[in-house]
């Protein structure tokens, strides 16, 4: 899968945004203006904001799921609407929500998307192995995933978006409500795939978890970047003693209810 | 089509963890055929008809010909004005299902009639009755109720005698004004022999199906064939509920954010889904057909017939399976939650029963519930499979309910195809 991304490509950063804007029908103010972000390849990036700053209307957009009123997005250096189907193929979607079959078992779960993603035979096979023990969950691979754990199931929802080896990975808040072992195990292979060169978007609520492993991260509220760098020169420049007091000093202490 | 295929392997695998969902798609439309055929049979024997507009075709011209129309009229048998006047189109009308009746007058009755009665009058008592008696006949569509057909028969009948009763007394009139002075007791025209006269029927009715076939209106009119696919139909539309709780399950899970994301089109999604549960519906089907043949007979009901031809079934049935599956596809894409695709999809789908004569025909409901009945999908199945199965009609005459069951078809896909995420 690494390998089908054009020469013309290699070049290009893994996301280039520019002048993104997007309102829904009945919202009273725009969720994005004018938003630009660029990613280079192998960064891992960590997008940070309030309930409603607009982090999952921007990783929609990114991953083609929804389409922009304005602006534009380059995946790779290509265009979603002339190469979708190829960008599909470079990248991998870990879903906030538990996207996975509760009826079908660990490993019939892996082998339908595996074959929606074009995997077949041994390849298959193969990367379905890998995933399962990535996960840890090759003794219970032929379980049902309604019989498992949330960590399970969270460690299960993200070895899938890795079944084509994808260049770049969205994960939206992919460490929600799991036990401190699985949230482990997900940070130790975010933290590989980072080392092996792969490009990761990240969104969490986790300061301590955007600090720990982001390359560099960007405060976001109301559909604008507050404040951008790496979480240790950010620190620096702005005098606090965590991304947290930084989070709430840019964006205030006030709930945000969507 | 590696896709494809996936797709359909995942919801069969899902369809047969699902052992609830398994009985309510299996079981339930099954339940509901016996039970529905088992009712039928006793309510449509006891049940009349409303008064509904039939065909004559008048070969004969002459008086009881013009009295039983009127006589037919004053019973609130309404003639059609389009009444043909060749015997070919008056058969090919009703066996298509336009008209449900029609009374046919042989050439030359009015004369036999009158001949007949005049013996009758001279003859008295000791006059044997007429050889070859004047026979009317009633064409049926093949598709319409017991309870219709007696109420037709009965009208006919009372017509007949009140035409004949009519002719009797013009007769005896004329008679009477012959012979002035009246006759002697014990000759013809008495009291005794007019009794005898008046009380006898000159007409007989002979009932017809109007098939191509030359069965026997026992033989074709077979309310199990009628019901069977009927409401195995409307059973197989209830599958577009489960369908559209498999669509929300997929968006309410993230499921459906994976799958836009990933290098497959919506349609090639849609199309396993829709494959899947077409195997599904002819499964339903299958089953109840096995029932119609098998169990019915035990239970004291006719069994169902297949027609000459079973594989002209076969695009039908897929056809009615497809317009169900895209339904439930685009049920699924247009309600925001399983509870709204639930009331939704179940008031339709009666809705549409009931427009498209699953439970009440359509030529027994009022006029403007007739036109409206065309929009029906219900209606373009139940009728195509009526042609098919008791009219005894071949491929082409249901070629047009075809087309508009997959032109509903490819519809629905394109709007739930529009609103899928990706």
């Amino acid at each position: 899968m690494r390998n089908n991304a054009g020469q013309s490509e290699i070049a290009a950063p893994a996301i280039l945004t520019a002048g993104l804007a997007k309102k829904y029908r009945l919202a009273v103010r725009p969720t994005l203006t004018d938003f630009d972000l660029t990613l280079a390849k192998g960064e891992f990036f960590g997008l940070l904001g309030p309930n409603g700053a607009g982090k999952t209307t921007i990783l929609s957009i990114l991953c083609g799921l929804r389409r922009p009123d304005g602006g534009r997005v380059r995946i790779l250096g290509m265009d979603w609407a002339k190469q979708r189907r190829l960008i599909q193929t470079q990248i991998g979607i870990v879903p906030q929500e538990i996207a996975l079959y509760d009826q079908l078992t660990a490993r019939e779960n892996l082998m339908v998307f595996g074959r929606l993603l074009g995997l077949g035979g041994g390849k298959l096979k193969e990367q379905t192995a890998k995933c399962l023990d990535i996960a840890q969950l090759s003794e219970r691979a032929d379980h049902r995933v309604c019989s498992f754990s949330g960590g399970m199931k969270r460690r299960l929802n993200l070895v899938i978006g890795l079944l084509n080896d994808p260049l770049i990975l969205f994960l939206d808040e992919p460490t929600v409500g799991i036990d401190t072992q699985s949230r482990h195990l997900i940070h130790q292979e975010l933290q590989r795939l980072h080392s092996q060169g792969t490009t990761l978007l990240y969104t969490t609520h986790y300061m301590e978890e955007a600090q720990e492993l982001c390359s560099r991260v960007a405060v976001l509220d109301e559909g604008r970047i507050l404040q951008e760098g790496a979480p240790g020169q950010l620190l620096q420049e702005s005098a606090c003693r965590n991304l947290e007091e930084l989070f709430l000093g840019l964006t205030g202490k006030q709930i945000r209810d969507v | 089509m590696q896709k494809i295929l996936a797709t359909i392997a995942k919801e069969l695998l899902l369809l047969i963890r699902d052992r609830a969902g398994l009985l309510v798609l299996f079981v339930m439309p099954a339940i509901l055929v016996v039970v529905i055929t088992l009712v039928q049979e006793n309510v449509l024997a006891l049940s009349g008809q409303r008064p509904t507009e039939i065909l004559l075709l008048d070969q004969d011209g002459g008086i009881f010909a013009a009295t039983l129309r009127a006589a037919l009229e004053a019973g609130q048998l309404k003639i059609a004005a389009d009444s043909p006047k060749q015997p070919g189109d008056f058969q090919k009308l009703i066996e298509g299902g336009r008209y449900q009746a029609g009374i046919r007058i042989p050439a030359g009755i009015s004369q036999r009639l009158q001949n007949a009665m005049a013996a009758r009058l001279a003859g008295g008592q000791s006059s044997p009755p007429p050889s070859n008696p004047a026979s009317l006949t009633v064409l049926f569509d093949p598709a319409a109720m017991a309870g219709f057909r007696a109420g037709i028969l009965a009208r006919l009948q009372m017509a007949a005698r009140a035409a004949e009763m009519q002719m009797m007394a013009d007769g005896l009139g004329r008679s009477l004004e012959a012979k002035a002075g009246g006759p002697a007791p014990g000759q013809p025209g008495t009291e005794n022999s007019l009794v005898t006269a008046f009380s006898h029927s000159f007409t007989t009715i002979t009932e017809q199906p109007a098939a191509s076939s030359t069965a026997t209106i026992e033989d074709v009119i077979n309310p199990v064939n009628q019901n069977v696919p009927a409401w195995a139909l409307f059973g197989m539309f209830f599958t577009a509920i489960p369908i559209a709780g498999t669509i929300l399950a997929e968006r309410r899970s993230g499921i459906a954010i994976r799958l836009a994301g990933m290098p497959v089109s919506p349609l090639q999604l849609l199309a396993g889904k829709i494959a899947a549960y077409l195997c599904v519906c002819l499964s339903q089907f299958l089953l109840i057909v096995l029932i119609g043949i098998s169990l019915f007979p035990h239970l004291g009901l006719p069994s169902f017939t297949l027609p000459a031809n079973p594989m002209a079934l076969l695009p039908l049935l897929c056809a009615c399976c497809l317009a169900a599956c895209s339904f439930g596809t685009f049920l699924g894409s247009a309600c925001s939650s399983y509870e709204q695709a639930s009331t939704l999809g179940s008031t339709m789908v009666v809705i549409a029963a009931a427009l498209g004569g699953v439970m009440v025909p359509v030529y027994a409901m009022p006029q403007l519930m007739q036109k409206i009945s065309i929009i029906s999908p219900l209606n373009w199945g139940v009728n195509a499979f009526l042609d098919l199965l008791v009219r005894g009609k071949d491929f082409s005459s249901i070629v047009h309910d075809l087309a508009r069951l997959l032109a509903f078809s490819a519809l629905m896909v394109i709007l739930s195809w529009k609103r899928s995420p990706g």
